[in-house]
């Protein structure tokens, strides 16, 4: 056992199990955990069976910068629908959202009529654990690979697979614990704090595809996450003052109106 | 069609959104990979950042406009 080289491993592996992970947690909290658990585990069996036929040759033969950029900007294009519409919502522009009222509607029916019903699989959701888990898995592998390499003898893949497996169950438990306070949240502020973090995931992946390194490297997602938040607050507040900016002068026009329509009815 | 359509309303469903970030990728592959360009590189994150933002603000103008 190479302490230095799964050492090493864990920590750059345990970043990137947390970005997994969150991913599949909001997905989980937000969709459903069939969904996000059906992606994760079709990423783990194309990552198993990646793995498993290129072994070692995975850093020669996988484009992990194409990768980064595909999936950056898929995850950019969802995050700013997501803003969008919680941003709507917040602003007052579009009605608040409560899926969880319709949902529990639903279900009363249903239940009322003896019958059940298994969560249905969402595409979204598969598509957007599956993405995120096969990257960062990808990451871990490539982690595991060269740092392992580094050491110069076998045992040094061994070491270092050891120390990123540690991290992925670490993270992996964390994740459990904080599954339950998660879903106390109320949905359209879960909603808008997804559609930040894909948005800013996907910045940070799509300029990495480029070839550009970050400040901070990892560090720098959650001072993209406040960037985007800042951001957001700003558009409400200017969202709403157009609102009502728009709503006042709309209210002077009706007043006219009524009284232009009452000083021609007068004789 | 059919197809396309559904595969646009699964990604995004907005029009500005699409075109506008797809111009900011194509942007950047100049900028990262045609030599002129080569000084900067340097800005790529501030580039994407500040278009994200303004993608993001030009289809919420767009929705608050069509509300009034």
């Amino acid at each position: 056992m190479q302490w230095a080289i799964a050492s090493a491993a864990f920590l750059a592996s345990a970043v990137e199990f947390v970005e997994a992970f969150t991913i599949v947690l909001v997905v989980g909290v937000t969709i459903n955990w069939r969904s996000s658990l059906v992606g994760a585990l079709a990423a783990v069996a194309t990552l198993a069976l990646i793995v498993g036929t290129l072994g070692v040759a995975i850093v020669q033969w996988v484009p992990i910068d194409a990768l980064r950029l595909f999936v950056g900007v898929i995850l950019v294009l969802f995050g700013l629908k997501w803003m969008k519409k919680a941003i709507l919502r917040y602003s007052g522009l579009k009605a608040i959202h409560d899926e969880e009222a319709i949902f529990e509607e639903t279900m009363a029916e249903i239940r009322a009529r003896g019958e059940t019903v298994a969560p249905r699989i969402h595409p979204f959701g598969v598509a957007l654990s599956y993405k995120a888990v096969l990257l960062e898995g990808l990451e871990v592998a490539f982690i595991v690979i060269t740092f392992g390499s580094s050491g110069g003898s076998a045992s040094g893949i061994a070491s270092a697979a050891i120390g990123a497996a540690v991290a992925g169950i670490l993270v992996i438990l964390a994740g459990v614990l904080i599954k339950a306070p998660l879903t106390k949240v109320p949905e359209n502020t879960l909603k808008f704090v997804v559609g930040v973090m894909l948005t800013s995931f996907g910045t940070f992946w799509a300029a990495e595809g480029f070839g550009y390194a970050w400040p901070f490297a990892d560090a720098f997602i959650p001072i993209l996450a406040a960037i985007y938040l800042l951001a957001s607050y700003i558009l409400v507040t200017w969202l709403k003052q157009r609102k009502r900016s728009w709503m006042a002068i709309a209210s002077t026009q009706k007043a006219a109106i009524t009284a232009q329509e009452e000083e021609e009815v007068r004789p | 069609m059919k197809a396309l359509k559904a595969i646009y309303n699964f990604i995004v469903g907005d029009m500005i959104i699409l075109i506008g970030v797809l111009i900011v990728v194509a942007a950047l592959a100049v900028i990262n990979f045609v030599s002129v360009f080569a000084p900067l590189r340097g800005i790529t994150g501030v580039v994407l950042i500040l278009a994200v933002l303004c993608v993001l603000t030009a289809t919420l103008y767009r929705e608050a406009r069509g509300n009034r």
